[in-house]
């Protein structure tokens, strides 16, 4: 029985350490959750970084589209701007801009050398429109459908790669 | 030199130097305590204590080893403003902790809800410490009992 016992408790005890492996690495807990997705754009209304009509949630309706969380201050966005030049000018999908807490001289100035691909960007002065949509940094994407749900929220630097083989499918998968 | 070093008690020079320093500290805590609260100012103290409270149960997305209540990060700023905010609007614990999961997943809680995703989690270190410590227990008594035999 004294030889037993050990083997006992041994095998109790990787059967729990089996369950908390496969809770662990099997199913679904990614520390980033789904959050807003699938659920309404959260209304939105910033002033327009440009002397130009605020930036609403309505704008995103209509026509399915990305919203854009940048700022001048973030190396990374300025990385990430030829790839939405590219988006707007070949695919032809609005790209909506919010410039989160952001110097507006600064903010003109680096779309001046990077090149803007917004159809029109809002300034969340506070950060409270970035917490609303669940924002953890910069840059971040959405894709807003024309109904105004969020289909999909990326965060990180949207490159070639992303676009192509993440963004894109996900949009053609939503329009068909 | 001699008739200088008379003159100080050196208990008295050291209790001297140790109240100095609990009163500096005193003053710093004080300091640092009020220019909190002048940030985010509330009329009452229920809304104080539950503000202190929350912002120590979010974790910042960020700096995911530190509260909202600790951390610099721009995003923990606007988390305590929102949690600031949503307080001075009335919104109950449950209120404004759904809006920060609905946004950012359980994971903003440091201490996660309790239910079938998070029982492993939850139970796991109980579970392993009662049975290490049951194993322990009877293997002390079975070898007792042998040595009592023999």
């Amino acid at each position: 029985m004294s030889r037993v016992q050990p083997f006992i408790f041994f095998l109790l005890l990787l059967a729990l350490s089996s369950l908390a492996a496969y809770q662990i690495l099997f199913k679904n807990t990614e520390k980033t959750e789904p959050g807003m997705v699938g659920l309404q754009l959260p209304k939105i209304e910033l002033t327009n970084l440009f002397d130009e009509p605020p930036l609403s949630d309505q704008d995103l309706r209509g026509k399915i589209s990305l919203l854009n969380i940048w700022a001048s201050w973030c190396e990374t966005c300025s990385l990430e701007i030829p790839v939405l030049l590219v988006i707007k000018e070949l695919y032809h999908i609005p790209i909506y801009g919010i410039d989160y807490k952001d110097n507006p001289t600064q903010a003109k100035k680096w779309l001046k050398k990077y090149g803007n691909p917004y159809t029109k960007i809002g300034r969340d002065k506070d950060g409270e429109a970035a917490i609303d949509l669940g924002i953890y940094g910069t840059p971040e994407t959405f894709i807003i459908s024309s109904e105004g749900i969020i289909l999909y929220h990326y965060k990180g630097m949207l490159d070639e790669n992303v676009w192509e083989n993440l963004l894109y499918p996900l949009i053609q998968q939503y329009t068909s | 030199m001699g008739k200088f070093a008379l003159s100080i008690n050196p208990t008295i020079y050291i209790m001297n130097i140790f109240l100095r320093f609990v009163l500096i500290t005193m003053l710093f805590f004080n300091l640092a305590h009020a220019s909190a609260e002048n940030l985010y100012p509330f009329t009452s103290s229920s809304q104080t204590e539950q503000f202190n409270s929350l912002t120590k149960q979010v974790r910042c997305v960020v700096c995911q080893n530190q509260t909202v209540a600790d951390s610099n990060a721009l995003l923990a700023t606007d988390l305590r403003n929102k949690i600031y905010h949503m307080i001075l609007e009335n919104k109950s614990d449950a209120e404004i902790k759904d809006y920060l999961i609905n946004r950012y997943g359980e994971f903003i809680l440091l201490q996660p809800p309790f239910h079938q995703s998070t029982f492993i989690l939850w139970l796991f270190p109980w579970l392993a410490m009662v049975l290490t410590f049951s194993w322990l227990v009877i293997r002390f008594y079975v070898n007792r009992s042998t040595k009592n035999n023999k």
